[in-house]
């Protein structure tokens, strides 16, 4: 009990902590007196950013990888990774339209069938591979990890949606037999909106563009809001659009399929192996049951 | 050269020449260099299959980024035609200039490619999972599984779409991509679970965990590190002072020794330890002054030529013959290679006259 309420609490530091390093321009206006538009301490900023956020990524990789210390998750989660990293890698060389990227779909269907760790280090980890083998690394890859972890992170909050999408099935009333799916699917174009909104951050307040698009410091809270709004409707959303539909789409088309398999696979994985022999070794839940 | 760490470190040059300049004339001359070590581990049996066409994939990407940068980007003076309409992104002036760079990016990624394949060529999978660090055993097992598996994906990518279409499977909507996904999905699980058992035979991660003070230690002095970052990032933000990188360094190193106290944990066992030859040294001393003829400002090396630009007219770049040279280190694991080849063949000549 002690050990999860700490795991807990180096989750949530470590978490807000990157958060606090990644929305850095909504706050800073009320901690600094400077002003200038666009160049405020661009030489260090980006390297100190991409330090902080890749030691906050350390620690909450080190308290993921804790649970998945056992054979069968970490070669279903290499072989997984590998999968959404030749995704990225075909989609970097075949470069689909707008944002549009394959990698979410997997990302988050893992997530929600094996849990929030799992679903992280998916995300985290897919990014990992795929930066070093499609040359996407620079000081942008510690925020890419971070919100990538953070979408397979969040996918088992659908659960309980899901859940009472089941027991309403089980109850013999006549509900939408791909609500969970379409949940899914809205879960995924959510995201596709605010994984842009979230990396556009480590670079706004460096670009130098029309007064009202870009970063100032000295303005309030509401200002640097309104002026984001404005660089996000003129400079991305057209592309976070496509990549939003295009996890809306291919969670439609292929998300059944993909549950059904990562379900049954989960099954066969959740067994122990025991020194006793094979009358020991037993399914997970199997044991209360005998 | 048996050395991992020799290996990773000559990948890192090449990523690091690839990263630092954009001048084609170098990116092709890095992508032989890279080529011909692939060329010569492949020659000497030392390689294992490979796993695609390198060269027919080089050629879609450079195809490719050429043609996407050339349809959205329309900077450039030297206009070839102009796409009508109003298309968002499309429609607009396609340049040479834009082709150009697109050209140069599919050539950076090529060249990036190239370098990881030959890494996988060169290095089974023992002396990967031989560089992981202890605290994260864990992830880095995952990710070098995941490295390994991935040229394995792309070829069963390839095998799966050939096997449908021979089945007459033609894909026409985005539904028709299901029997290309399920099978790669449900393949690769079931190499997931041979893999879990290889690895639980060999008694992986099979030590007892420690007990949960020994956990918790490395763990509390994570966790102050990361309140104290988070600390001196505000504290930085709001000043001009020492304060917040003070708060900043203490972080550090909290983190750090957290990282190393959780390694320290970690039991592994090492069947055999790969050792330092002098061919290890060479090309580590090769790489190193490469890097610092490509990044430091030193007179007459032409240093200014790694910089290429081709907006807004399209110029030819520029060559300098001693970055050129200095380049070529990245040959030293293949002229090594070659060298014991050739050793080791003479020994087994001599030994067959022998017997």
């Amino acid at each position: 009990m002690k050990s999860r309420l700490f795991s807990l609490a180096i989750y949530l530091t470590a978490t807000l902590s990157g958060v606090l390093v990644l929305l850095y321009p909504f706050f800073l206006p009320t901690l600094s007196s400077q002003t200038g538009f666009g160049t405020y301490r661009a030489g260090e900023m980006p390297a100190l950013m991409t330090l902080l956020l890749g030691l906050c990524l350390l620690v909450l990789l080190v308290e993921a990888q804790v649970p998945v210390m056992n054979t069968k998750l970490i070669a279903l989660l290499g072989v997984l990774v590998a999968i959404n990293s030749a995704l990225r890698f075909i989609e970097t060389a075949i470069p689909g339209p707008g944002g549009f990227t394959p990698i979410f779909f997997l990302i988050i269907l893992v997530g929600y069938v094996f849990g929030g760790r799992v679903g992280f280090l998916m995300g985290a980890l897919t990014m990992l591979v795929s930066a070093l083998v499609t040359g996407g690394v620079g000081p942008w890859l510690p925020g890419q990890m971070f919100t990538a972890g953070w979408v397979g992170m969040s996918a088992p909050l659908l659960r309980p949606i899901a859940g009472s999408i089941r027991s309403k099935k089980m109850a013999g009333r006549k509900v939408g037999v791909n609500l969970e799916i379409i949940s899914l699917a809205l879960f995924g174009m959510a995201w596709g909106f605010i994984y842009g909104a979230i990396m556009n951050l480590w670079q706004w307040p460096f670009i130098i563009g029309p007064q009202a698009q870009s970063w100032a410091a000295g303005l309030s809270l509401g200002m640097t809001i309104q002026h984001y709004l404005a660089f996000y409707l003129v400079t991305s959303l057209v592309w976070d659009t496509i990549a939003a539909l295009g996890n809306v789409l291919l969670i439609l088309a292929f998300g059944a399929a993909t549950l059904k398999a990562l379900r049954r696979f989960q099954q066969r994985f959740a067994f122990k192996y025991s020194v006793d022999g094979n009358n020991a070794s037993v399914r997970q839940g199997e044991r209360s049951a005998q | 050269m048996k050395q991992p760490w020799a290996w990773v470190i000559w990948l890192v040059a090449v990523l690091v020449m690839l990263t630092i300049t954009r001048n084609p004339l170098y990116l092709v001359l890095i992508i032989m260099c890279v080529a011909f070590v692939g060329l010569a581990l492949r020659d000497i049996g030392e390689s294992f299959p490979q796993p695609f066409s390198m060269w027919k994939f080089a050629g879609w990407i450079i195809l490719l980024a050429t043609a996407f940068n050339a349809l959205t980007s329309h900077f450039g003076d030297t206009v070839l035609f102009t796409i009508p309409g109003n298309i968002p992104l499309i429609s607009g002036n396609v340049t040479l200039e834009a082709m150009v760079y697109g050209a140069t990016n599919g050539l950076i990624l090529t060249g990036m490619l190239a370098g990881f394949t030959v890494l996988n060529l060169a290095l089974p999978v023992r002396d990967l999972i031989s560089l992981i660090p202890r605290a994260f055993f864990p992830v880095a097992v995952v990710t070098s599984i995941a490295v390994t598996y991935l040229p394995t994906t792309l070829r069963q990518i390839q095998q799966i779409r050939e096997a449908q279409e021979v089945r007459g499977h033609q894909m026409r909507s985005l539904r028709d991509w299901l029997p290309l996904l399920m099978p790669l999905l449900v393949g690769s699980l079931e190499h997931a679970m041979q893999l879990a058992e290889a690895m639980t035979a060999r008694g992986f991660a099979s030590s007892k965990p420690g007990t949960s003070r020994q956990a918790i230690y490395p763990r509390l002095l994570m966790l102050i590190g990361v309140l104290l970052l988070a600390a001196g990032w505000v504290v930085q933000l709001g000043t001009t002072g020492w304060s917040g990188w003070v708060l900043i360094v203490l972080g550090i190193i909290l983190v750090i020794s957290g990282l190393w106290s959780l390694g320290r944990q970690s039991r592994r066992t090492v069947y055999h330890r790969p050792g330092w030859g002098w061919q290890d040294g060479l090309v580590i001393l090769g790489v190193v002054l490469m890097i610092a003829a490509g990044t430091l400002p030193i007179p007459g090396m032409g240093g200014e030529t790694m910089y290429y630009e081709p907006y807004p007219v399209l110029k030819l770049p520029g060559f300098s013959l001693w970055m050129g040279i200095s380049l070529l280190a990245l040959l030293i694991p293949g002229l090594v290679a070659i060298s014991r080849g050739a050793k080791e063949k003479r020994f087994s000549e001599v030994e067959k006259a022998g017997g």
